[in-house]
C-alpha cells in the first residue's frame, strides 16, 4: 500500500466494544487484568499489553503503531514533545565518559541539551562540521556513543551527506540519530539513509494545525537493546510519554498530512522563487532553489520536495524587526507548519539567550527572518512581505 | 594581556584563569555558567586549571530557556 492510504487505513487493535471507527481517546491511567500472568507478562515487558499510561495506552499505542507501519521501522516511541523525544533518544546510547559527535547547527534547545544538560552529567560533546565528512571521521573515536543531526539544519539550512555518516557510525557500532522534522517521513525512507534512530517533532506537521505538542523516536531496529531500554526503563523512569489526547490529535493530523504537506512544500517552493524578486531582500535560502548548495544532495535522499521552511536575509537587523512588525496576514509566532504561515526572527528569539558570538559560530545571523510556510496562497503571502518591506 | 570576553575587548593579568575569569567579572549563577574558549566547550572541572593567553575569546553563555521551534 502506498503511503496515503497506510496513514488512513492502518488497522487499529480492535479493542473498542462499540467498533468505533476513530481510535477512542483512551483517558485512563490504569488499565485491568483477568489474570496475575497476564499482569506479570505486562510489567516484564513479556506482553505489550497496557497496564499504566505512563508506559503504554492504547491511544498512544495506535498513534506509535501508524508511523511504524508508515516507516517500516522495528518500533515508534511516542513522547510528550519533540524535546523529549530527542533527550530519550540520546540517553538510550549516552553515559557519563561518553560523547556526542554532532555539529553547532543545531535547534537551540537540542544544543543546549547536549552541550549544557547532558555535558553536566558527564557526556561530553564533540560539535564540527557534519558536513565534513573527514572532520566526522577523525571526531568520531572509542568514546563516541552515537552521531547526531538534523536533516536540514535550522535556520541554516545545511544538508550532510546521511549515507556517509551512516558508514562512519556503522564502522563504529554507535548509531546515527537523525532529527528529521524538516521532511515528513513520508516522503523518504530513513532506514535506506542508514539512519538508526529518527526523532521528529510531531508538533509540527503531524499534529496539523499546531494543535497539540508531541515527538517521536523511530527505531530501525539495528541495536537490539533500544526497545528494551525504551519501554521498560526510559518511559518507566523518565515519565514523558505523549499524552492520549495529543496521540489522538496527531494521529488526525497524520492522516492529512500528506495532503497538507503536498500543498506547504508547494508553496514554500513558490514563495521562495518570488521573494527573489522582492527589493529590499538580499537573499533567499530554500534547499528546493535549484541553484542551492544542497539541492541535488536534498534531492539524492529525501526526494523531491524540501519542507516548508524558508529563510530570506535583509541588509540589518532593524530592516527584519520592521518587516515583522508590518506584516498582516503572516503571525509573529514561532513554531514550524502550522497551517497558518509564520515568521520569526530566529538571532533575537530562538537563539535570543546565546551571545552574540555563539550565535555568529553558530551561523544564526542577525539579518536572517525565517518563514514556516502555511496553507494559504502563496500569492498573499508573498504580497503580505511586499507590502511589509516598503 | 588582551582577551575578548562575550564580544568585548578585557584587560587581563598574565595567567589568568577561567575561575578567576569567571570571579572577575562578577559572572552570574557562576555555578550555571558554560564557557566557550576559542569556540570550544570547557569542561567545568577544567576551569580552574586553564590558563589563559593573548587573544583569547571567550564566551559565557547559559543554557537555560531559549526557543520553541
Amino acid at each position: 500500500m502506498k503511503q496515503q492510504t497506510l496513514a488512513i487505513h492502518t488497522a487499529p487493535e480492535r479493542i473498542d466494544p462499540h467498533g468505533a471507527l476513530s481510535m477512542p481517546v483512551y483517558h485512563s491511567a490504569a488499565f485491568e487484568f483477568d489474570s496475575a500472568a497476564d499482569m506479570e507478562g505486562a510489567f516484564t515487558g513479556r506482553l505489550h499489553k497496557a497496564s499504566y499510561s505512563r508506559v503504554v495506552n492504547p491511544t498512544v499505542a495506535y498513534l506509535e503503531d501508524k508511523v511504524t507501519s508508515l516507516t517500516g521501522a522495528t518500533a515508534t516511541y511516542a513522547f510528550n514533545s519533540g524535546m523529549a523525544a530527542i533527550h530519550n533518544a540520546l540517553v538510550t546510547f549516552a553515559e557519563s565518559g561518553k560523547n556526542i559527535v554532532t555539529s553547532k547547527h543545531l535547534f537551540g534547545n537540542t544544543f543546549s541539551l547536549i552541550g549544557g544538560t547532558l555535558r553536566r552529567f558527564g557526556v561530553k560533546a564533540k560539535f564540527i562540521d557534519l558536513t565534513d565528512i573527514s572532520k566526522v571521521r577523525e571526531a568520531v573515536d572509542a568514546d563516541t556513543c552515537c552521531i547526531y543531526a538534523e536533516i536540514i539544519t535550522n535556520p541554516q539550512m545545511e544538508v550532510a551527506d546521511f549515507r556517509a555518516l551512516a558508514d562512519i557510525a556503522h564502522q563504529h557500532n554507535i548509531p546515527l540519530i537523525a532529527d528529521t522534522t524538516i521532511i515528513p517521513f513520508t516522503r523518504f525512507s530513513a532506514k535506506d539513509l542508514g539512519i538508526d534512530i529518527e526523532v521528529v517533532s510531531s508538533t509540527k506537521y503531524i499534529s496539523g494545525g499546531a494543535t497539540s505538542l508531541g515527538g517521536l523516536m523511530i527505531n530501525y531496529g539495528r541495536f537490539d537493546f533500544v526497545d528494551k531500554r525504551v519501554r521498560m526503563e526510559l518511559l518507566y523512569n523518565l515519565g514523558a510519554i505523549m499524552t492520549p489526547h495529543a496521540a489522538y490529535m496527531q494521529t488526525l493530523g497524520l492522516e492529512t498530512l500528506e495532503a497538507r504537506y503536498a500543498m506547504q512544500s508547494a508553496n514554500a517552493l513558490a514563495i521562495a522563487k518570488a521573494l527573489r524578486e522582492v527589493e529590499g531582500i538580499e537573499s533567499v535560502n530554500y534547499v528546493g532553489l535549484e541553484d542551492n548548495p544542497y539541492y541535488e544532495l536534498s534531492r539524492s535522499q529525501f526526494g523531491d520536495t524540501a519542507g516548508a521552511m524558508l529563510t530570506f536575509d535583509l541588509p540589518t537587523r532593524e530592516d527584519c524587526w520592521k518587516l515583522i512588525d508590518n506584516v498582516k496576514l503572516i503571525r509573529r509566532a514561532t513554531n514550524l507548519f502550522d497551517n497558518r504561515t509564520l515568521i520569526i526572527h530566529p538571532a533575537s528569539t530562538i537563539f535570543g539567550n546565546f551571545p552574540a558570538s555563539v550565535r555568529r559560530s553558530m551561523q544564526v545571523n542577525d539579518t536572517t527572518i525565517r518563514l514556516s510556510v502555511g496553507l494559504e496562497h502563496p500569492e498573499d503571502i508573498i504580497n503580505d512581505i511586499k507590502q511589509a518591506i516598503q | 594581556m588582551k582577551i575578548t570576553v562575550n564580544e568585548e575587548q578585557q584587560e587581563v593579568h598574565e595567567g589568568i584563569s577561567i575561575s578567576e575569569l569567571i570571579k572577575e567579572n562578577n559572572v552570574a549563577q557562576p555555578e550555571m555558567v558554560s564557557v566557550q574558549l576559542n569556540e570550544e566547550f570547557l569542561d567545568r572541572d577544567d576551569f580552574a586549571a586553564t590558563i589563559l593567553k593573548e587573544g583569547d575569546v571567550v564566551d559565557f553563555l547559559y543554557f537555560m530557556g531559549g526557543g520553541m521551534r
